[in-house]
């Protein structure tokens, strides 16, 4: 279906409960073909007039969750004020993806695990997972939860920029902090109301006013998941950090002890290494990948080291 | 229940009946013959299905037919003019950057939209936006010098 207006994609989504958005297919159509999402309805989303687009409004920037991710990384505006949401947008996937990928879709995506994300002949050797409709989250060996890790690179950027989200029905609009987006629960990762739709995102101007960056850790530097993430943002004038990471949990993390912990400080080797002694606790890490948890606790805390000192460094200049 | 569509591929108007869940990789290959654009993982992985939609890459596996309504497509059988090789075409057998020629479709392809996005990209721009298109030859020196080459080419005609 190719409704006109969010109205109309909101009232088949509400007429059908397994209906699903299509906007740039880069994750939807993927996993159709896996198998493990089998929508009655596609809502192409496409041909909804703007929601392409990123401006300046009373200082926030506003972007249009139709918006490429070329576009996002591409654009001045955002090159200029937020460095990490630019190095985000150029490290999903490949230039392709890039290119029909949306910031909507990114930030909407599934989330991910090995027993999840493969071929219908290669799940065949065993039970469905909780995920793909069975019985039991193969992960845990538990039934009736899903721990299936959140891969996306653009919301923990978000996160840390305090963005907030827009999601409209065919009758209410409203607008909340993407934390709140985020459920927690693997298998519906999104807290959506029935017939929402993801309109626009919201970034601060306070935002632009700090260091931000993103560290990837991939196994391919071309075109891959993380294995794991960080966003930070810093602000020296206000003594203020804000640390989020990806791919660690079953949402996207803010990692609220680490923020508490450095709020007010001033960063020096001292209060770094401390942090990155904090940074292991912020998330609960299962195996949903060939990676293991020790591990990938052990990579945020490396990771939190070299953005803190990146922030260190940029401030000393 | 199946739709006609009318698709615009290089350059020519095509009307087809396609049911929905239809890619423009299917439409391509199994119904309008056109076999340059090559299926490889059908996952939106390997980057062989690239075609060109509105000048940006898009990957045809992972694009629905129907939302190609409207765009411009081009695939590799649209690339040479008038029986002429395309430059980039010409450089990639002048620098034997074609060795099974599977992946040779959507290499050229990504790097016309490198080359149209940039004019001039450097080398390392090249190698980072031609990563989502695999090689399994594992020519890819010489396909990053053939596709460096026009662009230090057009730079001479300028």
């Amino acid at each position: 279906m190719e409704p006109k207006s969010i109205q109309e994609a909101s009232s088949i989504l509400l007429d059908d409960p397994k209906a699903k958005i299509l906007a740039g297919g880069t994750d939807l159509l993927v996993n159709m073909k896996h198998r493990v999402e089998v929508p009655s309805v596609i809502v192409n989303i496409k041909r909804i007039s703007h929601l392409d687009f990123i401006e300046k409004k009373n200082g926030a920037i506003g972007i249009g969750a139709l918006t490429s991710l070329k576009s996002i990384y591409t654009n001045p505006l955002i090159g200029k004020n937020l460095r990490a949401l630019t190095l985000a947008a150029s490290s999903v996937g490949s230039y392709h993806h890039q290119s029909m990928g949306t910031i909507g879709g990114n930030i909407c995506q599934q989330n991910r695990c090995k027993y999840f994300n493969q071929s219908h002949w290669w799940r065949s050797s065993r039970p469905l997972c909780f995920k793909a409709g069975g019985e039991i989250c193969h992960v845990v060996n538990k039934k009736g939860i899903c721990y299936s890790s959140y891969s996306g690179d653009v919301a923990p950027v978000l996160l840390a920029l305090n963005a907030k989200v827009i999601l409209e029905t065919k009758t209410a609009t409203r607008e909340i902090p993407l934390e709140s987006l985020f459920s927690g629960d693997g298998k519906v990762p999104l807290n959506l109301q029935g017939g929402e739709i993801l309109r626009e995102i919201t970034i601060p101007q306070e935002a632009s006013d700090g260091f931000s960056t993103y560290v990837k850790i991939a196994n391919r530097e071309s075109i891959d998941f993380p294995i794991v993430s960080i966003a930070l943002w810093a602000s020296m004038k206000r003594k203020e950090v804000r640390v989020s990471f990806t791919a660690v949990d079953r949402r996207p993390v803010r990692a609220k002890g680490v923020e508490d912990f450095l709020g007010g400080k001033e960063l020096n080797e001292e209060t770094l290494e401390e942090a990155v002694g904090l940074s292991s606790q912020e998330a609960t890490p299962v195996k949903t990948s060939l990676y293991s948890p020790s591990y990938k606790r052990k990579v945020m805390g490396l990771l939190l080291k070299s953005a803190l000192k990146e922030a260190m460094r940029r401030a000393g200049r | 229940m199946k739709h006609v569509i009318a698709l615009n591929i290089n350059g020519d108007t095509y009307e087809v009946l396609v049911s929905p869940n239809k890619t423009i990789l299917e439409v391509l290959r199994d119904q309008l013959g056109l076999m340059g654009t090559k299926r490889g993982c059908d996952l939106g992985v390997c980057g062989t299905c690239t075609v060109l939609m509105d000048g940006e890459p898009y990957l045809s596996c992972l694009t629905l037919a129907m939302d190609a309504v409207g765009r411009e497509i081009l695939t590799i059988e649209g690339l040479s003019q008038e029986g002429d090789f395309d430059p980039l075409q010409r450089a990639f057998i002048e620098k034997g950057a074609v060795q099974c020629g599977f992946c040779t479709p959507g290499m050229i392809l990504t790097a016309k939209a490198i080359l149209d996005e940039e004019g001039k990209p450097t080398e390392e721009s090249i190698k980072k936006k031609m990563a989502g298109n695999l090689c399994r030859c594992t020519g890819y020196k010489k396909i990053v010098e053939a596709v460096l080459s026009v662009a230090t080419q057009t730079e001479r005609e300028e």
